[in-house]
């Protein structure tokens, strides 16, 4: 597609792979060990999350081990599946406005 | 003597003169106004009251607590920050729309009584909905109708509201409409009438859910750097509104749930990138809300420090993708991607501004969005304190990643335009400046929040926390991309209330119509019938061998008259 100002050049778009396209595993891989990385200093820093140290955890859900790891993950999945559903329902052409 | 104005003034009166430095200096004009305003408004004297005796009655045309001082800066530096990226519109009656839009805007948040508020309120409507139909076409236009036609449904609220309230108390000062203080609650059921309309006036203003598709129906259509000047001010002229009139009303807190939910859903399958950060928009609003119906004073300062970091990322984000828009010529993302490539500093920008509205440590919504999480948590809210751990894995997933992903990674779109003008990454620049140095040094925001507070929000447990739960949703993206579960990006429209008044009422009201039609049409048939078979049976009756027309006999004329002497006789005696 021509840009509004006709500035596109429309180059071919494996012609000029930047870094980031090239290393797209290296990225998922840094992604996964900041994860573990958290994890582990999750253990590391335990002894942080009681009242002297200023986060007294206000639910006993939050002493288990990993929890916000696995309710980012699970929300997040659960939250794309939800909308994957409900564009079931309310998908319709894009100008169903106009028409 | 400016003291004695309401602040934003300069920027109103002053936009009446935009249109005599021609199209050209305007821009610059616009910039010099807001830059003049913010400088009056930061030399106020703190607690600052102005009182005009109007037909009788007292109005606090100004009113400058902790409250509107962090507003009122707040929407300057937007003010500026968008009058800098605007500064290549070549479009005068946009600057002027924007100053006044701005202007009222800031005086609004500084307004004392409800009369005040309620001019200020609908000066914001008028003026902004010119941003709207500055896009030139005819999307642009009927939505910006349907725009003015809700915000001034609000503003007529308001004033039926605030003259009820006057009726009932004899006042029209604007404050707690329950005399809650902060860490106190109450109920609808405590509200008179007056202040319920009122409630709704703010609601509809505030996006909240069923009222809320004006925002996503509306802000898309904007120009590039109109949209960027309607994402700062009327949802959170409506937070002030709230936080000032309903705080600790216990609603507000699972309404504000209900918005920090549902647009999540939708901002996940929207193909448009302007209307997707307008779902985010009215997620972000929920949270604020939520802080503002737990009404301690440590979600109420949340609720304004979010405000305040909120009205400057969300600023960013629109303008990444107003940059697009003005490069590309569109913000949907099925016809995005790989702009990374050749606008490299608009990605950099759209990206802190994704963290920043995600939370991320040391960029400016994590030391705000904490607050309100933390004050559900200290008042022992656990489905609260959950709903908002969804709602951040959500604005991780429509903000955070959906945004900067499709936009500027994702499928190569082999679109290779110019980076962004100088004005834009200037003003995006210093929106981006903004989001780090609140989150990393946020002591002068927290100084400046409506109570004094020691929160601290970056212990260790609370950033491992909080990184667990970003880097893992990140990683719940990368898993789906890769199953192939995410859903692809598919031109289309998704329903919204909308639908209601676009859609299901003009329908209904066609349908009626038609119906009203028939039966009438029938009506008229039925009748003009028996106007003709009566027409009929009097000419037949009248013909000469009619009834009436044919020669009777003698003998029956002389007994018709006789039979009426006699009925005469007989009333005669009676």
């Amino acid at each position: 597609m021509k840009t509004k100002d006709d500035k596109s050049t429309g180059g071919d778009p494996n012609s000029d792979a930047s870094w980031l396209e090239r290393n797209v595993n290296v990225v998922i891989a840094g992604l996964v060990i900041a994860c573990i990385g958290s994890l582990i200093a999750q253990l590391w820093w335990s002894p942080l999350f009681d009242a002297e140290h200023g986060h007294p955890p206000e639910f006993a859900i939050e002493e288990l081990f990993g929890f916000e790891a696995m309710f980012g993950f699970a929300a997040f999945v659960g939250v794309v599946f939800l909308g994957t559903g409900l564009r079931l329902i309310i998908k319709r052409d894009e100008d169903y406005y106009d028409s | 003597m400016i003291h004695n104005l309401p602040p934003g003034l300069i920027m109103v009166l002053g936009a009446l003169l935009l249109p005599f430095l021609g199209q050209r200096l305007s821009a610059w004009g616009a910039l010099i106004l807001s830059s003049l305003s913010l400088a009056a408004f930061w030399t106020t004297p703190e607690l600052h009251v102005v009182t005009l005796n109007l037909f009788g009655q007292d109005l606090n045309i100004v009113r400058i607590d902790r409250w509107s001082w962090i507003f009122g800066l707040v929407f300057h530096l937007a003010a500026i920050i968008a009058s800098i990226y605007a500064l290549h519109v070549k479009d005068t009656k946009q600057h002027v729309a924007g100053m006044v839009y701005a202007g009222s805007a800031i005086a609004a948040c500084c307004a004392g009584d409800l009369i005040t508020l309620f001019v200020c309120w609908e000066l914001t409507a008028v003026s902004s909905v010119f941003l709207i139909w500055a896009n030139g076409t005819e999307t642009a236009y009927r939505s910006g109708m349907r725009y003015l036609i809700i915000q001034v449904t609000s503003g007529v609220l308001l004033l039926s509201g605030a003259i009820i309230h006057y009726h009932q108390t004899g006042s029209l000062v604007f404050e707690n409409f329950l005399g809650l203080e902060p860490g106190q609650r109450g109920s609808v059921g405590d509200l008179e009438f007056g202040p319920l309309l009122i409630l709704i006036a703010f609601g509809i203003k505030g996006a909240f859910p069923l009222l809320h598709n004006w925002l996503q129906d509306s802000y898309p259509n904007g120009t590039a750097t109109g949209t960027v000047f309607l994402s700062a001010f009327t949802t959170k002229l409506a937070i002030y509104s709230l936080a000032r009139g309903f705080a600790g009303l216990e609603e507000l807190i699972w309404i504000g749930c209900a918005m920090t939910l549902f647009p999540i859903v939708f901002a996940v399958i929207e193909n448009d990138l302007r209307r997707v950060l307008a779902y985010s928009l009215n997620n972000q609003l929920g949270f604020m809300v939520v802080g503002i119906g737990i009404g301690t004073e440590l979600a109420l300062n949340g609720t304004a420090a979010h405000a305040f970091c909120h009205i400057i990322y969300k600023s960013l984000l629109f303008m990444s993708m107003g940059a697009v828009l003005h490069r590309v010529g569109t913000t949907k993302a099925t016809e995005l991607g790989g702009l990374h490539k050749s606008m490299p500093l608009t990605t950099v920008f759209c990206m802190i501004g994704g963290g920043a509205i995600a939370g991320f440590p040391l960029l400016s919504g994590f030391v705000s969005k904490s607050m309100i999480i933390s004050a559900a948590g200290y008042e022992h809210m656990f489905a609260v304190w959950i709903i908002l751990l969804i709602a951040s894995a959500g604005v991780m997933e429509h903000s955070g990643i959906k945004i900067p992903f499709f936009a500027f990674f994702a499928h190569d779109s082999g679109k290779r335009v110019k980076e962004a003008p100088w004005n834009m990454l200037t003003a995006m620049a210093i929106a981006s400046f903004c989001c780090i140095a609140i989150g990393v040094y946020y002591q002068p925001l927290y100084d400046m929040l409506p109570f004094e507070t020691h929160y601290e929000p970056y212990t260790a447990a609370h950033v491992i926390m909080q990184l667990q739960l970003l880097l893992f949703a990140a990683l719940a993206f990368v898993f789906l991309m890769k199953a192939n579960l995410y859903p692809a990006e598919i031109r289309s429209t998704n329903l919204d209330t909308d639908w209601v008044y676009r859609r299901f009422l003009p329908r209904l009201i066609a349908h009626v119509g038609k119906l009203i039609q028939l039966i009438d049409s029938l009506f008229r048939f039925a009748c003009l019938s028996m106007i003709k078979r009566f027409l009929n049976w009097l000419s037949k009756s009248c013909s000469a061998r009619g009834w009436l027309g044919s020669t009777w006999s003698t003998s029956s004329m002389a007994f018709w008259a006789a039979a009426l002497l006699g009925a005469f006789l007989i009333l005669y005696y009676l």
